[in-house]
């Protein structure tokens, strides 16, 4: 307990945020953890703690209120520290009956947590000590996890040794119980930042996007994306008085226009995604290989249909996962192979739709289609020139029976011919070919200056 | 300005003990699904070690069209020739 209470000063006087929330770390040896929850007992420990910090050479500068919130934040901390002592003897002595579990360390973590709101809300912790609310809810949301595989652990040894007669027994919705608690104690902090009023310089407000980056995994983990477009919306709200982005750490921003980018991209709005997903990826440090993969995966289905072009190989080197999620769908794509790339959409789905990035691959189909019909047309070759040394044309006639044949080109399917008008009419209106179809003629005619816009052809 | 110091504030407490964030992080990613996206080891970093400083020419080479014009498109054309008869003679039948 000293040295916090020594770490607790030297803090204090410099005013250094993540020095000061180094003091709440649960992330300590077995023998220092050991070492702080020895220093005192249930007793005494308000008293020693009182005291530690009044005599730690701070004491005495910090108002009288705002000693009682840190001596309440230290006791919350003591208590969580005995219960992850706990935790930690009793899976070495290998004893299963032991009282302490992930979940009750989530609970006393919790407690931390509430004596730090309380800090601010009614002891005047000052904004520069946020740090300290990211160690607490950065923790809190492992614990919770934990503590919810703990329980569904349990539960699956419990169901084996008895059959579940109840009935109304749902699964799903226990699953995730502490999360979902968890997520709550996040949405105080992030009300806590969002209603600091005081002057910015000294403003909760620098804590915002800290704890939404918290809210927003968490509402992934728990399948609730969308919950976080509440966070996004009240955000914005207020958006008038916070800081720019721009001048948050760049770990802050690269996270929040991560998941901002995956949003839009869940909605299918892939030009805001891509916008936001790009910054993600200038801005992300070049060493963080798996933060890279994971913004790779929304941002290459985001080209496709955006752009419409594709990762290079070099692109795509440092990650192997990333080259077998999208290098066969590429080529058949470049290729123009239609029933190749079926097979592959197919072949991939369980990974594609983990990823949920399936129904966006999928929409790359036109993509291919393009790139065969637009074969078809070159095949076709070149008018006879009218002139000698007149400039070529391509012949901008095709029979709808070369783009069927192409189509069912190695499916060994036949399509009628209603069908393949209709594949051609889809990518007329979607402006990935230009001209039209003469039906009585069974003919195709395509625009003699780009037939397939952006191609060069 | 006086905005940006807290930032600022934060910043160089993270620097100045990078080794001890990355001890805070590691339980944490052990713990972490594979497709979470991981906390940093460090708060901030400075511009030349951000991606876009490192790829060369501003990423452009890294994107390339989707479609392709190397493969000998006669080998296509034979193909789709061939196919064509196979429907026509399909047809007859």
């Amino acid at each position: 307990m000293d040295t916090i209470f020594k770490q607790f000063a030297e803090a204090q006087v410099k005013c250094l945020g993540y020095d000061l929330s180094h003091t709440l770390s649960p992330d300590l040896s077995h023998e220092n953890l050991r070492a702080v929850f020895k220093s005192c007992n249930a007793h005494d420990v308000k008293t020693v703690i009182k005291r530690g910090i009044q005599n730690s050479g701070v004491g005495g500068s910090l108002p009288k209120e705002e000693v009682q919130g840190w001596v309440e934040v230290y006791h919350a901390y003591w208590k969580a520290v005995g219960e992850l002592l706990a935790i930690q003897e009793s899976s070495t002595a290998n004893g299963k009956s032991s009282n302490s579990s992930w979940s009750s360390i989530y609970e006393s973590w919790k407690e931390l947590l509430s004596a730090l709101i309380r800090g601010y809300l009614t002891y005047g912790f000052e904004a520069w000590t946020i740090p300290c609310l990211y160690v607490a809810g950065r923790h809190l949301r492992v614990f919770a996890i934990r503590a919810d595989t703990e329980r569904s652990n349990n539960m699956s040894v419990e169901s084996t040794a008895e059959a579940n007669f109840e009935d109304d027994f749902n699964p799903e919705s226990e699953k995730n119980q502490m999360l979902e608690d968890c997520a709550r104690q996040l949405n105080r902090v992030f009300n806590l930042c969002l209603s600091d009023r005081a002057p910015i310089e000294h403003s909760r407000k620098w804590g915002i996007y800290y704890v939404i980056n918290l809210l927003f995994k968490t509402y992934f983990k728990l399948n609730s994306a969308s919950l976080s477009k509440n966070i996004l919306k009240a955000l914005s709200a207020g958006r008038g008085d916070m800081p720019a982005l721009i001048s948050f750490p760049k770990s802050q921003q690269v996270t929040f226009k991560y998941y901002e980018g995956v949003l839009c991209f869940l909605e299918e709005n892939y030009v805001e995604a891509e916008k936001h997903l790009t910054t993600a990826w200038d801005m992300c440090h070049k060493d963080a290989l798996k933060n890279k993969e994971l913004i790779l995966t929304y941002l290459v289905p985001c080209h496709l249909l955006t752009t419409h072009t594709l990762p290079s190989h070099k692109l795509l080197e440092p990650y192997p996962r990333l080259q077998k999620l999208f290098l066969p769908l590429s080529r058949h794509i470049k290729k123009g192979e239609l029933h190749a790339f079926d097979l592959a959409l197919q072949g991939g789905e369980d990974e594609f739709v983990k990823r949920r990035i399936y129904l966006t691959l999928e929409r790359g189909r036109d993509i291919a289609l393009r790139n065969l019909l637009r074969k078809v047309f070159i095949a076709g070759g070149f008018e006879e020139p009218k002139a000698e040394g007149g400039k070529q044309v391509r012949k901008s006639r095709i029979p709808i029976t070369e783009f069927a044949a192409a189509i069912s080109l190695g499916s060994q399917e036949t399509l009628d011919n209603d069908e393949v008008e209709c594949l051609l009419a889809n990518m007329i209106y979607k402006n990935l070919m230009k001209g039209y179809i003469a039906r009585e003629r069974g003919m195709v005619v395509l625009s003699k200056s780009g037939a397939f816009p952006g191609t060069g052809i | 300005m006086a905005s940006q110091d807290a930032a600022k504030k934060d910043s160089k407490a993270a620097e100045a003990k990078p080794e001890q964030a990355v001890a805070d992080q590691k339980p944490a990613a052990a713990l972490e699904e594979d497709d979470e996206f991981e906390d940093f080891p460090v708060d901030d970093w400075e511009a030349e070690d951000t991606e876009a400083a490192n790829d060369g020419e501003g990423g452009k080479h890294l994107w390339e069209e989707s479609w392709d014009d190397d493969d000998t498109s006669d080998d296509f054309s034979t193909q789709l020739r061939e196919e064509l008869k196979k429907v026509e003679a399909s047809k007859k039948r």
